[in-house]
């Protein structure tokens, strides 16, 4: 325990995982919105009806708010580079300073350029250029998300690289770099994750307002999108994008997918585990209920393939956390399949127009909208705890990464300093979104003279 | 190729310093410029909508210094540790108050908001000064490539130094001063009424004050950094630097004889490109000056990546800084012209 508190790459490691989950709870939420919001934007343009227009104005609001506050707890991001893990930039910065260079310039300058003509510009830009501003933000929002995964799909699994004489990485192919496998799989996962998150929300508030029987066009329009956009994504996180990204950890990282199964010895006609604690101590899953050969066909594509076991690797190769990155895994999947009954469901409901009247229905909806956020972050803690022990992977430790001149004090010091702070962001936060809410879509309408009438 | 870029990342870094310092001046001279609650919104709607779009420049230039300087970045960020953090935390804290001051109308609110959106931004020049100090004086680098600094040692300029001493703390002095000018400037641009004049009477005193300075902090780095002189006059951007810095001079005192606002702003971005890039171009190629030893200092040469990674950031470079310039041309447009305090337009007030 005295180890671990004097151990500065551990403070690192808690600083950056607490500054990255908490900055990701608010990007998930702008790429999930910016195209409900390009689409509303749309068909605004097209039937030139207000009601879709009402609807832009008030999730822009919402995505305005989330957009700041991504923006101000995504530059720590970009700083802890170089402030915690000197010793990985020195190593790797050349190759993944690229892609942090390069989400910078092309995606975050779009975004920022046109995110305040988008809020605020609507009456001095007019229809057309006002749609294309949501469609430049959307786009901007999206390909950060791109050159993030990038990013990260270089630690999980580095390609397009070289190393030098001097022992640091260099890039060797940019566009293999940036084309790498690991980053499309990541990427379709990880936006159509954050689909899912924008389609519960937006869908939680039309059932917040259907509840009160507040504002009725606006909350049909809501549960209408949100729920149709909510089981498609729902659907596509988990398949083909989730059971791809699964596939791409057992053939990449094997030791990785074993852990994340609890699978202590390897065997063919492997199980997916539906109940079980992994006991790292005496190396078996306890209280497990398998489902025989399925992590044989969902990972190799028969369920008589050989699926590796922990066993057969030393065990510092193994994820330094089993039980943690075990719990994260499964408890995604669980989320994931609960969003599909959900929502499945709710189309259904829908489909025979008795999702407005569906109290019970509704409060499921209204109450529902934190899972998507936990399964998110379940789903980066399965891909960082799952990468361990090693930085990059194969290549470069986690334990070598850390700035060296930087004492465990300081780290301490400063993730309360970011605690602190980041209380105050997301109180206030939270009580700015909630004034939107609660004055609603029609607020605007009300100030600029012209009733929309219900 | 390694000059260029070094000129390149110097260039963003300039352009941060350029159009966010006009903003941490603003920021500065909050209370001075504004008194009641509308004049007080004027200010923030000045800066409001821009905030993000300008620190994002932050954001490319560390983004790019990782890709192509990283022992660099590597040094410098873990060795300015708790100082970085406290600018992180400014900006933090500046970004709050601009958000959150605007969206609810009660006085009590704002007051407090103002507050923070003042300190932040008074500290934020402090500490980029005392940055720029730590630049031109050097840092207690060791044979490691590495070093760790304390927030002030003796004050000396000599061996272990801290983030502050006697020059560094000057340098952060002449900052302050100079983006409150900076910042003054802009405020004349961007205002009207009451505001506009308080700010046109602080433009003038504090560029009377900031010139002077400006010579005074020359002359202590000649003297902190004896051979910068040697080393920087036979490179020919330095001459030009100087020349910009001159003309600019002669710009701001013309514009602020006659009032003609837009001459001074024009100084005013000037003079700050131009003091920067003399000091960039004077100081390579040495990145980060050893006060130990100079044998350890770190060289461009020595801090830059391989020549295959230049060469493939040269690729998309140059594509990404013609989106960026398109998108400033599209922002000097649409943000043209003088914020007014009618409800609506831009969401601040």
């Amino acid at each position: 325990m005295n180890t671990l508190v004097a151990d500065p790459a551990f403070w690192s490691r808690v600083q950056f995982g607490f500054t990255l989950t908490y900055h990701y709870l608010f990007p998930q939420l702008t790429m999930g919105l910016a195209w409900f919001i390009v689409y509303w934007k749309w068909r605004a343009l097209r039937t030139g009806d207000e009601i879709y227009n009402v609807a832009a104005r008030f999730w822009a609001k919402i995505f305005g708010l989330n957009f700041a506050v991504g923006v101000v707890t995504g530059i720590p991001m970009e700083f802890q580079f170089g402030t915690n893990w000197a010793d990985f930039s020195r190593y790797a910065g050349g190759v993944v300073g690229q892609t942090l260079a390069m989400e910078g310039m092309f995606a975050f300058f779009m975004e920022s350029a046109f995110v305040g003509a988008f809020i605020w510009g609507e009456k001095r830009l007019g229809p057309r250029v006002h749609f294309l501003t949501a469609l430049l933000v959307a786009t901007g929002s999206w390909l950060s998300g791109y050159f993030i995964l990038v990013t990260n799909a270089f630690m999980q699994h580095p390609v397009g690289y070289h190393l030098g004489a001097d022992g640091t990485l260099g890039v060797e192919s940019l566009s293999a770099y940036l084309l790498n496998p690991w980053a499309f799989v990541q990427f379709a996962h990880n936006q159509t994750a954050a689909l899912v998150t924008g389609s519960f929300v937006v869908t939680a508030v039309g059932a917040f307002y259907t509840l009160r029987g507040l504002h009725p066009t606006q909350s049909k329009l809501y549960l209408r999108a949100g729920t149709l956009v909510g089981l498609i994504a729902a659907v596509l996180v988990a398949f083909p994008t989730g059971d791809q990204q699964a596939k791409m950890v057992g053939r990449h990282q094997e030791v990785t997918l074993a852990a994340m199964e609890g699978k202590f010895k390897g065997g063919e006609i492997a199980g997916v585990a539906l109940i079980g604690q992994p006991n790292v101590k005496e190396q078996r899953l306890d209280n497990g209920i398998e489902i025989p050969g399925a992590l044989s066909f969902l990972a190799y594509g028969t369920f008589g393939s050989y699926v590796h076991g922990l066993d057969e690797y030393p065990q510092d190769v193994w994820p330094d956390n089993i039980e943690l990155l075990y719990y994260a895994f499964h408890l995604m999947i669980t989320l994931g399949t609960i969003f599909i009954i959900i929502m499945a469901y709710a189309n259904f409901r829908r489909w025979r127009g008795k999702l407005d009247t569906d109290r019970w229905l509704l409060w499921v909806l209204l109450l529902a909208f934190p899972l998507p956020y936990i399964a998110n972050t379940l789903g980066w803690m399965t891909a960082e705890l799952g990468r361990q022990p090693w930085l990059i992977y194969n290549l470069f430790h986690t334990r070598d990464g850390y700035s060296k001149v930087v004492s465990s004090g300081d780290t301490i010091f400063t993730l309360i300093g970011f605690t602190g702070l980041y209380f105050v962001l997301g109180l206030l936060f939270l009580g700015l979104t909630g004034r939107e809410f609660a004055y609603g879509p029609d607020s605007e309408i009300a100030s600029g003279g012209k009733e929309l009438v219900e | 190729m390694i000059a260029t870029w070094y000129s390149i990342v110097s260039f963003m870094l300039i352009v941060y310093i350029v159009l966010d310092g006009r903003n941490f001046g603003a920021g500065m001279l909050h209370w001075l410029v504004a008194k009641t609650p509308e004049e007080r919104r004027q200010v923030v709607a000045a800066i409001g909508p821009l905030w993000p779009w300008h620190e994002v420049w932050l954001v490319g230039f560390g983004g790019t210094m990782m890709a192509i300087f990283p022992r660099l970045l590597a040094a410098s960020f873990a060795g300015y540790y708790l100082a970085l953090m406290l600018i992180l935390w400014c900006l933090l804290l500046r970004a709050m108050a601009l958000e959150a001051g605007g969206h609810i109308n009660d006085r009590l609110w704002q007051q407090f908001w103002d507050f923070v959106f003042v300190v932040s931004s008074f500290l934020l020049a402090v500490l980029f000064g005392a940055a720029a100090g730590n630049v031109a004086r050097g840092v207690p680098l060791d044979q490691s490539g590495t070093f760790a600094m304390a927030f002030f040692t003796d004050f000396n300029v000599r061996g272990y130094v801290g983030l502050l001493d006697w020059y560094t703390v000057s340098v952060a002095a002449c900052a302050v001063v100079l983006l409150g000018a900076h910042g003054a400037t802009y405020l004349t641009l961007k205002t009207e009424g009451p505001v506009h004049n308080r700010s046109a009477v602080l433009c003038r005193r504090l560029w009377i004050a900031a010139i002077p300075l400006i010579l005074i902090v020359s002359v202590e780095t000649l003297f902190v950094r004896s051979n910068l002189l040697r080393e920087g006059l036979p490179n020919p951007l330095c001459w030009v630097g100087m020349i910009v810095v001159i003309a600019s001079v002669w710009m701001l005192v013309s514009g602020i004889r006659r009032s003609q606002e837009m001459r001074v702003f024009v100084g005013s971005n000037s003079l700050i490109i131009g003091m920067l890039a003399t000091g960039g171009a004077t100081i390579y190629p040495v990145m980060l000056l050893s006060t130990v030893s100079p044998e350890y200092s770190l060289r461009a040469e020595q801090a830059a990546s391989s020549a295959n990674t230049l060469a493939s950031a040269l690729f998309w470079w140059p594509v990404a800084f013609v989106m960026a310039a398109s998108y400033f041309v599209f922002i000097s447009r649409r943000y043209s012209g003088k914020v007014s305090v009618r409800r609506d337009t831009q969401g601040y007030y």
